[in-house]
């Protein structure tokens, strides 16, 4: 007996196609009729994974009918896959990088910039038919790979298992190493090691420790910002000028801009817009990156504020989020919960610091990009010391209006999971919220222990 | 054989405890440092003690620490956090000020945790992962100076370049000594076992400076005396070199299963051992001059390198595998030691080439798996014996 699938009601349909077309940076468009197409014919046939009713699912895809751009965040994830394939047919140029940092830079040297959990997706859609169970089996599978190969003790891999497989057509492998993770850059040394030689290494070295207000910190990142630039050029065969990446620049202000609007603009309503999984896919927009388009994400964006903008005047509730739900806040790298079984439980993710910080921080548009750019990703909050973080997250949880902290460490993820304590420590201390550390494996099904305690969490609140 | 200053390093060692209160009493100041980067001559220059912060093989402290910096942070990260918790280690105890550097970021973390928890005061030296090229090395150079300008403001006076020169050419003579001393260790005649010169080298963190140069003397003399000529030839002897991860004092597990096992040990690239001392060529005296001499030595596995045929880690192994004639590789991972454990396949595989086995021990300072150590550990031994018994029949 096959998976029950959800289904997108026709009711729908008609409100969904007047809204507007998404533009991608090649130029080319999508129509919402299209895109309806997709997600109730096209869709469930090469995803079912994505479409199947399953407690399980740790990022159920939008429920929200009436909510237009929720499902188009939904179109462009689960094309994905096929269009990272169409962009390299095309000669495009992507680069494997981290998460938690901005893609100013690749941006203006042309080329896509997918953060780890990017990569994997565009791995996972490369194949087609599969149930959530096999296609966790298929995930599990390839990290034990990653994990023979480098170590059973990494949480992050590098997109090692796809790219030296010869799954994923990544030209270069250049994040910023040891922001907020120090696997990312074993993860990028692994490579050498590897049997796809034609993949580039750098590493753009993120300097740690109160680095802002140190002048030759500064130019010592920006320098690795042109090496970064001048390598992607080396791949693509042109040349980045400064004036690129000052557009680059300014672009990637409007999408942060746009954003941290939405974000304010949510969390400003008395009944929350969204659910959980719908804030974040929306908010997280304004980096632009999430789905390998930045001109795609950038009209969904502004199409998306519009809409919240509507719910919150109109006092709209979010697809499935319960009377006064207990606002929960989420700390920490490449993590999150089951957003639908929290909802059910009587909670909703109010927000996360993990990519708001780098969303929330705006670069200076006058004077060298390079510079302005390095100052800005060293100024980070989320990279900052024990204090000034936490103070940072104090004043997002204050202005989320949170009322419990859950900070969640990837099992391996020893960099974060160092400092959860002392974050939590003076969150708790300054707030009076009650808080909680939870460690979980980053691959596979998010499982009942895990949801467990989240569901014991709410209920205390 | 009896090596008699070595009987004297150890009540040294003994009272250097004791020894520290009362400098501190008389105003001096400890610096607890821990970090593969740290320029120790700056710190002793500047009138400071320097007493590295490294020991281990204390589950429960572990434990202790993991209440502070998660159960995820490494077992040597856990045990210093723990140890600074409780407060009771003698070296710990004294320590005024710590210097750590960020050369493996959970070092930098450490010192994060410590200085929020247990109010210490903590100068972190920041290291670049691109460390080979030029624009990496000019930074690290502004790190030296503010990490020495921040030493300064602590100690209450500026450095001086002559001093500065002392203290260098202080640390060159321990450095040339401990070199002569290691040859000995793995020479035929065995005058002076490696156990014996690692705890030589781990004394050398602790004491006084001067003090322990003379003490390097005169077991350089003893060792002279007993064996005019060290000569380093491969036997059939089950020769066994350690690298990887640290094993500093207070953890002894692997190298007590090795001996038991009938391995004897010829070397290691240990950044609680030899290495550190290795290399380490100071062209100008002067914090730059320090800094630099320290990044441009054989590199810590914690900084990354994109090109495996040029990495200097790999090459240094190999050199020290070929002067130390030895058989075989342990090599020592600790749990949560990323910069090791991700590196532990491709080591092999490297090592492999060049026909030297590799056996990676996987540990952290429970004794749990002490016996499953041992079995591992056992055969590993017995199958270099077995080959090396091959090899000189065959030459025979």
């Amino acid at each position: 007996m096959g998976k029950q699938l959800f289904r997108y009601s026709e009711a729908n349909k008609e409100g969904f196609l007047d809204s507007d077309n998404i533009t991608f940076n090649d130029g080319s468009i999508v129509t919402p009729e299209e895109i309806w197409h997709y997600l109730t014919v096209e869709g469930p046939v090469k995803y079912p994974s994505a479409f199947e009713v399953n407690l399980y699912q740790g990022n159920r895809g939008s429920r929200d009918e009436t909510l237009p751009t929720s499902l188009k965040t939904r179109y462009l994830g689960l094309t994905f896959s096929a269009r990272m394939e169409k962009a390299k047919d095309n000669g495009k140029s992507i680069a494997f990088i981290q998460g938690g940092q901005a893609v100013d830079p690749y941006t203006a040297a042309d080329t896509i910039a997918l953060r780890p959990g990017l990569v994997n997706q565009w791995n996972n859609g490369l194949e087609y038919g599969n149930d959530i169970n096999k296609e966790n089996l298929r995930r599990k599978k390839s990290k034990e790979k990653a994990f023979h190969d480098m170590s059973f003790e990494a949480c992050q891999t590098g997109g090692y298992e796809h790219v030296q497989a010869g799954n994923l057509r990544i030209d270069v492998i250049a994040p910023y190493t040891v922001l907020r993770c120090s696997d990312v850059s074993y993860g990028v040394e692994a490579h050498r090691h590897g049997p796809n030689k034609d993949v580039k290494l750098l590493n753009v070295d993120f300097p740690l420790r109160n680095q802002a207000d140190k002048p030759w910190a500064i130019e010592y990142f920006a320098g690795n910002l042109r090496r970064l630039v001048h390598t992607l050029d080396e791949v693509t065969g042109r040349k980045t000028t400064e004036d690129d990446l000052l557009k680059a620049i300014k672009l990637h202000n409007e999408g942060r801009r746009l954003g941290t609007e939405l974000a304010e603009l949510w969390w400003s309503a008395d009944i929350p817009p969204t659910n959980s999984d719908d804030r974040a896919s929306l908010v997280s927009l304004g980096n632009l990156e999430t789905h390998g388009d930045v001109q795609a994400s950038l009209s969904v964006l502004k199409e998306a504020r519009k809409f919240i903008a509507e719910r919150v005047k109109n006092g709209v509730k979010g697809h499935a989020v319960t009377d006064n739900p207990k606002r929960l806040f989420i700390l920490g790298s490449c993590v999150g919960i089951n957003g639908s079984r929290s909802e059910d439980a009587g909670a909703i993710v109010v927000g996360r610091d993990d990519q708001w910080s780098h969303c929330s921080s705006l670069v200076e548009e006058e004077g060298d990009p390079y510079y302005n750019l390095a100052k800005t990703t060293l100024e980070y909050p989320y990279e900052q010391g024990i204090e000034k973080r936490a103070q940072w997250t104090i004043e997002q949880i204050r202005k989320s209006r949170a009322d419990g902290v859950i900070f969640i460490h990837n099992w391996g993820c020893n960099t974060q999971a160092a400092i959860s304590r002392p974050i939590v420590d003076i969150i708790k201390r300054e707030t009076g919220i009650p808080t909680y550390i939870h460690e979980r494996d980053l691959h596979g099904l998010r499982d009942e222990q895990e949801q467990n305690r989240v569901n014991a969490f709410i209920e205390m609140l | 054989m009896s090596i008699q200053t070595l009987e004297i390093i150890r009540k040294r060692l003994e009272e250097r405890p004791e020894e520290l209160r009362q400098a501190r009493k008389n105003g001096h100041k400890v610096v607890g440092w821990t970090g593969y980067n740290v320029p120790e001559e700056i710190v002793h220059a500047l009138g400071f003690i320097p007493v590295r912060i490294a020991l281990g093989g204390d589950d429960r402290l572990v434990e202790v620490g993991a209440r502070y910096a998660s159960s995820k942070t490494c077992v040597f990260i856990r045990e210093i956090v723990g140890a600074f918790s409780e407060n009771k280690d003698p070296y710990i105890q004294q320590t005024d000020i710590l210097a750590f550097d960020a050369t493996c970021l959970q070092n930098y973390r450490a010192a994060e945790v410590i200085e929020y928890f247990f109010k210490k005061d903590v100068v972190v030296l920041a290291v670049p992962r691109n460390f080979a090229e030029d624009d990496a090395k000019t930074y690290f150079v502004h790190e030296a100076n503010e990490f020495t300008r921040l030493l300064e403001e602590r100690a209450g006076r500026l450095l001086d370049n002559a001093t500065l020169g002392e203290s260098v050419a202080l640390y060159n003579d321990i450095r040339k000594t401990l070199k002569s001393i290691y040859t000995f260790q793995a020479a035929r005649d065995n005058v002076i076992s490696w156990e014996e010169v690692y705890d030589l080298i781990q004394a050398g963190d602790l004491l006084d400076k001067k003090e322990y140069l003379s003490l390097l003397q005169q077991t350089l003399a003893e060792l002279t005396e007993l064996q005019h000529n060290p000569v380093i030839e491969a036997d059939c002897d089950s020769r066994i070199f350690i690298s990887g991860s640290l094993i500093p004092r207070g953890d002894r597990k692997l190298i007590s299963i090795i001996n038991l096992a009938g391995g004897r040990i010829v070397g290691d690239d240990l950044w609680s051992g030899i290495l550190p001392h290795l290399d380490l060529d100071i062209k100008e005296i002067s914090p730059a001059g320090v800094a630099l001499g320290y990044l441009n030595r054989t590199p810590h596995a914690a900084l990354p390198y994109l090109d495996l045929e040029s990495d200097r880690r790999l090459k240094k192994l190999h050199e020290l595998l070929s002067q130390s004639r030895a058989h075989g590789v342990i090599y020592h991972t600790l749990r949560y030691c990323d910069p090791f454990t991700f590196k532990a396949k491709e080591t092999k595989n490297v090592l492999a080439k060049s026909g030297i086995p590799l056996l990676e021990i996987h540990t952290e300072y429970a004794g749990s798996d002490y016996e499953a150590m041992k079995t591992r550990v056992e055969a590993f031994i017995e199958m270099i014996r077995i080959k090396s018994e091959l090899v000189e029949e065959e030459a025979a």
